[in-house]
């Protein structure tokens, strides 16, 4: 089935500057649909380092990433953006007096722009390399939903923050929870890795998965440790092994590209017509790959598309709190 | 801007840095591993991971460690590497720099 949006801007990456760029998009009067391959907004501050201070963001002293990224939802709510969240941007169409930019589940995005704010690219789970084909069978990258896995048995590969959290979680509604880590160090936060250890998880390190096999769906797992090979009856298997990061489709579509970056000129324009960039994926003379430089992109880039996508609107933006 | 593999992975190339970087910017030498500067996004990921703490911010390399900023980036780009370090062809070679350095 396909869907199909209808918008004046269509903003590809849900990071801090696609988020800010929505704000800004809403106060200047335009509709907007956000597309972003992840099934959460927030980017690499909530992928890489949700917990991480950031010290660099104007009026903040310090805010931790994630609580920027709440900020900037509840900024970016101006807009009432339309989100399309695990929609993975792979098509872009030229039309006469807009674009269309169409996603992996078919869904189609019409609009009068198209601003890339995409960072340093999709952001994709990094596979099991046992896994074979087993993933929605038994296999899964993510527990966006812990119910879905009560009275399971469950094995958990990784160890780093979402491996113990997920471990933590399920732990009261599993039937049980395993831990397996390449290493006897866990990279998660201290706190939560003595929780683990004092908890009925049982946590086999330094383990490796070796084999998956099931007629169907996952049914066992063999974990190879020092001591030997060790079959495990297992109903899900969440691989916590973190991203990787890629440009992706973008590079097909025809964009002027610089090193692994999109060329823009100073009013954040691609070589494409009605297709912008800001934030970390452009690049240019004197480019600085810093936060507060995209959300000044992220701006920059609104207010020079919206004479195009909405002729009757100028470029200069008025003061936001004249708004109030 | 990049993060930086200095003297403590010497011998070691325990390749968790690898396991971490969302990028893929980590490259095997025979005896070190060595960072892409033009790749590393800086997202931080790596220096963590390392258990032998030698990764480095460029900018807070310690001074007696600072010509493995060089190191890497000639290293990457003297033999040509680009595009993900954890398919990239085996190198048996170092920086001199590593050369130097007796092995452990």
């Amino acid at each position: 089935m396909t869907t199909e949006f209808t918008a004046d801007l269509v903003i590809v990456g849900a990071g801090p500057a696609g988020l800010y760029a929505t704000y800004y998009a809403g106060f200047r009067g335009l509709s907007v649909v956000v597309v972003d391959a992840l099934d959460q907004v927030g980017g690499q501050m909530s992928v890489l380092y949700p917990e991480k201070p950031v010290f660099d963001v104007a009026g903040f002293p310090r805010v931790r990433a994630q609580d920027l990224v709440d900020s900037l939802i509840e900024q970016a709510a101006l807009a009432e953006p339309t989100y399309l969240l695990g929609h993975d941007a792979v098509g872009l169409e030229q039309l006469p007096d807009g674009i269309v930019v169409t996603t992996d589940r078919g869904t189609r995005v019409r609009a009068g722009a198209l601003l890339i704010t995409g960072g340093m690219g999709r952001f994709t789970p990094r596979p099991l390399p046992a896994g074979g084909d087993f993933v929605g069978r038994g296999l899964r990258y993510a527990v966006p939903k812990p119910a879905e896995l009560a009275g399971k048995d469950v094995l958990i590969v990784g160890g780093g923050d979402s491996a113990v959290d997920w471990a933590l979680c399920l732990e009261p509604l599993a039937a049980s929870v395993t831990v397996v880590h390449r290493r006897d160090a866990f990279r998660a936060h201290e706190r939560s890795v003595s929780e683990l250890r004092s908890s009925s998880v049982r946590v086999l390190t330094p383990h490796e998965v070796l084999a998956v096999r099931g007629g169907g769906r996952v049914e066992e797992v063999d974990v190879a440790g020092p001591d030997g090979v060790e079959t495990l009856r297992v109903d899900e298997i969440v691989a916590a092994l973190g991203f990787k990061a890629d440009l992706a489709a973008l590079t097909s579509w025809g964009i002027g590209l610089s090193k692994r970056h999109i060329a823009v000129d100073r009013s954040m324009r691609t070589t494409l017509p009605r297709v912008f960039a800001a934030g970390d994926i452009t690049d240019f003379e004197g480019k600085v790959r810093l936060i507060s430089v995209g959300f000044g992109e992220a701006a920059l880039a609104v207010n020079n598309l919206v004479p195009l996508v909405r002729p009757d609107l100028p470029m200069v933006p008025g003061h936001s709190s004249d708004a109030a | 801007m990049a993060y930086v593999v200095t003297e403590a992975c010497i011998d070691v190339q325990d390749r968790a840095c690898m396991e971490e970087c969302p990028v893929d910017c980590i490259y095997p030498g025979d005896r070190m591993m060595y960072i892409h500067p033009d790749e590393c996004v800086d997202c931080g990921k790596c220096m963590p991971a390392c258990p032998n703490d030698a990764i480095f911010w460029e900018y807070k390399t310690p001074p007696e460690q600072a010509p493995f900023i060089e190191a890497n980036a000639l290293f990457v780009r003297s033999h040509g590497l680009g595009g993900g370090g954890e398919d990239a062809d085996p190198i048996d070679e170092d920086h001199p720099l590593v050369a130097q350095r007796r092995p452990r």
